[in-house]
């Protein structure tokens, strides 16, 4: 048998072998296949940082054509629904009972400040526990008064002036457009750095690394055979990823489908050269789990671009970032979901993933020292 | 090429200042089993790594099936077949699933290594067990199958490093069966093991203590050289201060404890079972019962152990 055909065989050997490990063990395909979109779903729905249909009570102390003209304004859209109209006392007890988030209270004079050229004031009780909410709330009422106060005024002029909000790629501000390129970041990341960490720890923990070494398998043979399956495992969790944001979420893919999977398969070489390179310095599972865990979840969350957008970080995490792959494919992801970008404008991210797997794959390699002492 | 398969010379590991294996020789022919005999911790698996090409010596140079293991370790690895002391199959794997694995890694694949494979499964026993779950099989049956991995690319030198430790009888004298064959179809079997019963099976036996490789010899040898004369086992009441007088008598070689009872080393000239059975009855020993025997193994590493070495200083 010539050389190149023994290398094929060994590596086939050492990747069918962990395939058939992942088969034996559902959990593997669990963490790999089912968490992602099992987190995916809980973070699209549950944590959806969106507000709709939020329970809202009037209190119309002016009952004119004004105020109610108002009132429809606030409850066209699908951000509100009105609870009850009824007085303050009701309000904020429903508010308390967590029945109403929020009370609109228009002024007996409201209609006569209108017809007189002011701007229409109105009180909006907000139920302040959860900042972000009440935020939410502040801004998309403050938007649809100001809104209806200026149509009223302009009623008669000719074009009516209305104030518009754009916002860009993401039109109605949906937190799933936004979060499915990012969690897949994350996910992709947690998984590739664990699985890898583990099985390659593993070995030493069973002794049949030595075992593997008294073989004339080599560490390049070593290293394929245990990334290829784990690789084929993350480009299929990939696009299960984007596929049930697509599909549950209608999270567009306006950019290349080819330069998505593309970029996705630079940045998980990088994920699991980064497991690779923990389990050849740990050696013991336990501690390749928690140092995997720990360099795939924190950077990848907190650093990546994904919740804090990078601008708005301290110098020292921005700088601390620009080390961080997953910020490169967070960016990357966003640029061709949601604004279809290409390479001309992505290409940076392209050169920093390669850089980045290039070279934990080689540190983990060259520490992956056949010789046992 | 070369009839030694294993040749060692001044062969020494330091583990920091740790002397684990010091100034080993010795060699070993082809198709002949070659046992290694020692205490917990002596260096018989450091031993075994540098042969296997897994440890760099410190110092020293060693030649396995004609290649050297400091310059040409792959083509060592490619020669020898290596059980480590840590079972090390993959449990959670069928246990033909584990032969295939192995058979990959040596570069082996197709219809012919398919056909090795059935052969390996039948000289090793395992034919009915071949779908069987490796973690719900016994102690005896991995081993022969860690065996069978270990020889499934016709190794001309084959490392076991106590392959049978926890195993029971009946599926220890299956496993030597086993070896015996393999050594007479010309295999060379380099094997270490802490049961000395099984080292009679054993061509030439080395004795380690501390690193050092302080006996080499076939067992017959061995006895003849470390336990001269007869052996006498006793038993009794009262036989410590009893043994103590006898212990400098002439023709007394050794006196030593030998669990309830004593094993006794005695010129032949000089001494037979009753006249020692009447000597110790006379120092105050009762119910002595003493029996002549041949010299064990035991004996011999007893013999071995007790002698004064020179005290090293790291
Ligand atoms: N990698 C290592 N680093 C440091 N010390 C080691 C290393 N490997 C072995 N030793 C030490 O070297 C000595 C010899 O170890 P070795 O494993 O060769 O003994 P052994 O004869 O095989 O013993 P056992 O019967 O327990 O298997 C021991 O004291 C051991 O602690
Ligand atoms: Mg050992």
């Amino acid at each position: 048998m010539t050389r190149p055909m023994r290398f094929l065989v060994r590596v086939g050997a050492m990747a069918s072998k962990e395939v058939m490990h992942i088969r034996r063990d559902p959990r593997t395909l669990y963490m790999a296949l089912a968490m992602p979109v099992v987190m995916l779903l809980i973070f699209g729905f549950g944590v959806s940082f969106d507000m709709d249909r939020i329970p809202l009570v009037v209190l119309d102390g002016d009952r004119s054509v004004a105020s109610r003209a108002l009132v429809r304004a606030v409850s066209a859209g699908h951000e509100f629904v009105i609870a009850a109209d009824s007085d303050e006392a009701t309000a904020l007890r429903m508010i308390r009972r967590g029945q109403a988030l929020a009370a609109l209270a228009i002024p007996a004079d409201y209609q006569r400040d209108l017809a007189a050229g002011r701007d229409g004031e109105v009180q909006l009780i907000v139920d302040g526990a959860d900042g972000v909410v009440a935020n939410q709330i502040l801004a998309k009422i403050d938007g649809l008064v100001r809104a209806e106060s200026l149509r009223r005024i302009d009623l008669a002029a000719e074009p009516p002036l209305q104030v518009k909000v754009f916002t860009l790629f993401n039109p109605e501000a949906r937190s799933a457009l936004f979060m499915v390129p990012g969690l897949a970041v994350y996910l992709l990341a947690i998984a590739a750095v664990l699985l890898t960490a583990l099985t390659v720890s593993g070995e030493w923990e069973r002794g049949s690394m030595e075992q593997l070494f008294a073989s004339p398998v080599g560490r390049l043979e070593i290293v394929l055979g245990k990334l290829l399956p784990y690789l084929g495992l993350g480009m299929l969790q990939l696009l299960l990823v984007v596929a049930v944001g697509a599909v549950i979420f209608d999270v567009p893919i306006r950019g290349s489908v080819a330069l998505l999977f593309f970029v996705g398969f630079l940045f998980l070489a990088g994920m699991l050269g980064q497991g690779l390179f923990i389990s050849v310095v740990a050696r013991s599972q336990l501690v390749a789990t928690q140092a995997g865990a720990l360099s795939s979840l924190l950077p990848s969350l907190l650093l990546s671009g994904m919740l804090v957008p990078i601008e708005n970080m301290p110098r020292i995490l921005q700088a601390l970032s620009s080390v961080i792959p997953a910020r490169y494919f967070v960016h990357a992801m966003r640029g061709i979901m949601l604004k279809g970008s290409g390479l001309s404008i992505l290409w940076t991210d392209l050169v920093a993933l390669t850089i980045f797997a290039l070279a934990i794959l080689a540190l983990a390699t060259t520490r992956f020292r056949r010789k046992l002492a | 090429m070369s009839e030694l398969s294993i040749e060692a010379v001044h062969l020494s590991r330091r583990f920091g200042s740790f002397l684990a294996v010091d100034d080993v020789s010795f060699s070993a022919a082809r198709g002949e089993i070659f046992g290694y005999l020692g205490a917990n911790g002596a260096g018989k698996s450091t031993t075994i790594r540098m042969l296997c090409g897994l440890l760099a010596p410190t110092a020293g140079e060693a030649r396995v099936a004609g290649f050297d293991v400091k310059t040409a370790p792959e083509s060592v690895k490619a020669s020898i077949g290596y059980m480590s002391q840590k079972f090390s199959l993959y449990l959670d794997l069928p246990v033909r699933d584990n032969l295939d694995f192995f058979g990959g890694a040596y570069g082996l694949s197709g219809p012919d290594f398919a056909a090795r494979a059935d052969e390996v499964l039948r000289l090793c026993d395992l034919e009915h067990e071949r779908d069987a779950i490796t973690g719900s099989l016994p102690g005896g049956i991995r081993q022969r199958l860690a065996l069978g991995c270990a020889i499934l690319h016709r190794p001309a030198v084959l490392f076991l490093d106590e392959p049978t430790a926890g195993v029971d009888p009946v599926s220890r004298r299956h496993f030597w069966r086993l070896i015996r064959r393999l050594a007479r179809e010309g295999t060379t079997i380099f094997v270490t093991t802490h049961y000395l019963d099984e080292a009679e099976y054993c061509g030439r036996i080395g004795l380690m203590v501390d690193g050092r490789l302080v006996a080499l010899d076939t067992p017959a040898a061995l006895k003849r050289r470390y336990v001269p004369g007869r052996v006498l086992s006793v038993r009794g009441r009262n036989l410590a201060s009893a043994a103590a007088s006898l212990r400098s008598r002439p023709g007394i070689i050794a006196v030593e404890p030998f669990g309830a009872g004593l094993h006794l080393q005695v010129a032949a000239e000089n001494w037979n079972a009753d006249s020692v059975a009447q000597a110790l009855a006379s120092a105050g020993a009762q119910a002595v019962e003493v029996e002549s025997g041949e010299p064990t193994l035991e004996d011999v590493f007893l013999a071995v152990v007790a002698r004064p070495r020179e005290v090293r200083h790291d």
